[in-house]
């Protein structure tokens, strides 16, 4: 981007193709003084989103997230552990977020993304700041065992938005999630109760059934996020992988169910966050996390 | 992930062979029943899509049953380590299994064995020589592990490479075979793996009917082998007809 003025004489000339690959922020600055991207979506909109529950048959909850071209599989198995002395009560949840190769040019095998342990741990701090589940219920029985929950997000298709697409799926795997049947036996052990066996009454009440139906958990407060880009006074949601590579100021906000602030971040980058900018950032997530509501709505529905 | 242009679910179970011999006793077969109910001869539904992954150069999405795979193709591209000059290009593979692949669990981690089993396969189809000093990378994911995973992927790889435009003498398919006493199972589950006596897995080019790769692993006998064969490579040139339409359906729609 040495050649400003050299680019402005070309641009007339040259094919778009070429000029969005020779010039990107050129290209780009073009189209926003239209207030318009690329892919002709205006500034302030978030690409289409889709939703699906269930996909994955041996995980106990599990959902697709699609924005835009950025899908995220996530997927949640429980297995019964022992808690710890500190919370004798409380079970536990494992967040992991994994970009494999298949996602984006960028990751080869054998060397894990950056993007991956960094979204991992932003996935973890929101999941368990904003008290979307209660740990308590997590308990089978106290000081022996509770339930681990082990969520893993793969990210099949990486387009942007990383972080908000992975916190959506990870939301939906949630509501999707079916606490299996699980019952402690002679040995104060728990064992877990099959389909075949959960007919056969005798066996659970002799077998003291902790928890007597596959139950669902009771989500509180449900976090929806939006990622903004900063560029000059632009302010550009939901950025695609193109977008992000070019313009790096990125701002992501968290917002939970009746619209309190969650998690702000803005690691860096160029441009700096006036309170305005900051501002209109959290309006925009706050009518993003309407519409996801609605989305996440849609499916209970059904 | 299903219902999107080039989608189409489709089986691709050969036709039952005579037996040379009949059986000495009557409905031997019958004392086994398949997990999923399906005939000893019959193959999963295929459901195939081109296109999963935008970033990549080519990919595609497979689902038979419940094994469920994603192939992306990146490149040609620079080769990443410093090697040297070669006249033809490189083909660089990895398969890899998400943590929640399989019931079991455990971590998910790169298949070595078959990420070697899938480069294997397909460097013998693959026309090298359309990019020289440059590689193409195909890597794999197995979303669920449902049983036949390798043949999954090999036949999902093809059709990625098809999608990225690199240059092939013929498509690839693959189909395995599990023997079970005295029985033979197409496309066999994983509970029917697990209990195998012996597997056999082919890898074919279905329009020039030639095999690139074949294991055979197990107790086999003669009469077997040459059944399975006949088995594997009916179901393979199905196959090949079935992947061929997918991607008809994916440049019609491409061209609308």
């Amino acid at each position: 981007m040495g050649l400003p003025d050299s680019s402005q004489d070309l641009s007339s000339e040259m094919e778009v193709d070429a000029f969005r690959k020779i010039f990107p922020l050129r290209f780009f600055e073009r189209h926003l003084s239209e207030s318009l991207r690329p892919d002709g979506r205006p500034l302030g909109k978030a690409r289409d989103t889709i939703v699906n529950l269930g996909l994955v048959s041996s995980a106990d909850g599990s959902a697709l997230a699609k924005i835009g071209y950025t899908t995220m599989l996530a997927a949640i198995r429980m297995e019964v552990m022992t808690p710890s002395t500190d919370s004798p009560d409380e079970g536990c949840i494992a967040v992991e977020f994994h970009m494999p190769p298949i996602c984006s040019p960028t990751v080869r095998p054998g060397r894990p993304a950056d993007a991956a342990p960094v979204i991992s741990k932003r996935l973890l701090d929101t999941i368990s700041s904003c008290n979307m589940i209660d740990l308590k219920e997590l308990c089978l029985v106290s000081g022996k065992a509770a339930w681990m929950g082990y969520l893993d997000i793969y990210c099949l298709d990486a387009d942007g938005a990383l972080f908000d697409a992975a916190l959506l799926s990870a939301v939906a795997a949630f509501s999707n999630l079916q606490i299996p049947v699980v019952a402690l036996n002679d040995n104060g052990r728990i064992v877990a109760i099959t389909g075949e066996e959960k007919q056969d009454n005798a066996s659970i009440t002799e077998k003291e059934a902790v928890n007597k139906e596959r139950r669902k958990l009771t989500l509180k407060n449900i976090p929806f996020s939006l990622t903004c880009i900063l560029h000059k006074n632009y302010i550009l949601a939901d950025p695609t992988a193109e977008e992000e590579s070019i313009m790096d100021t990125l701002v992501t906000v968290v917002l939970d169910s009746s619209d309190q602030i969650v998690s702000f971040n803005k690691s860096g980058g160029n441009a700096l966050a006036h309170t305005s900018a900051i501002k209109s950032c959290v309006e925009l997530a706050k009518k993003r996390g309407n519409e996801l509501k609605q989305i996440l709505g849609e499916m209970d529905v059904d | 992930m299903a219902s999107k242009p080039g989608a189409a679910t489709s089986t691709y179970s050969p036709k039952i062979v005579a037996r040379t011999r009949p059986p000495i006793f009557k409905d031997s077969d019958l004392d086994w029943t398949r997990p999923d109910g399906r005939g000893f001869h019959q193959c999963r539904p295929a459901l195939l899509q081109t296109g999963a992954v935008s970033s990549a150069s080519g990919s595609a999405y497979a689902e038979f049953g419940n094994t469920k795979v994603i192939v992306s193709v990146f490149g040609p591209r620079e080769s990443k380590k410093a090697m040297v000059y070669s006249d033809v290009g490189r083909l660089n593979c990895n398969v890899s299994y998400t943590t929640f692949a399989s019931p079991s669990a455990g971590q998910g981690t790169d298949h070595k064995e078959y990420s070697s089993m899938l480069h294997k396969a397909l460097e013998g189809v693959i026309m090298t020589e359309t990019f020289p000093k440059t590689t193409v990378d195909v890597f794999a994911l197995v979303l669920e592990s449902g049983g036949s995973d390798l043949p999954v992927v090999i036949s999902c790889a093809s059709l990625a490479l098809v999608d990225a435009g690199i240059m092939m003498y013929d498509l690839i398919t693959a189909v395995s075979v599990s023997c079970i006493g005295k029985s033979l199972m197409i496309d066999p589950v994983t509970e029917e793996e697990g209990c195998e006596d012996g597997s056999f897995t082919m890898t074919c080019m279905p329009s020039r009917y030639e095999i690139t790769q074949l294991t055979i692993t197990g107790e086999w006998t003669t009469p077997n082998i040459n059944e399975a064969m006949q088995l594997c490579l009916d179901a393979c040139s199905k196959l090949g007809e079935i992947m061929r339409d997918c991607l008809k359906q994916a440049a019609s729609a491409s061209d609308e």
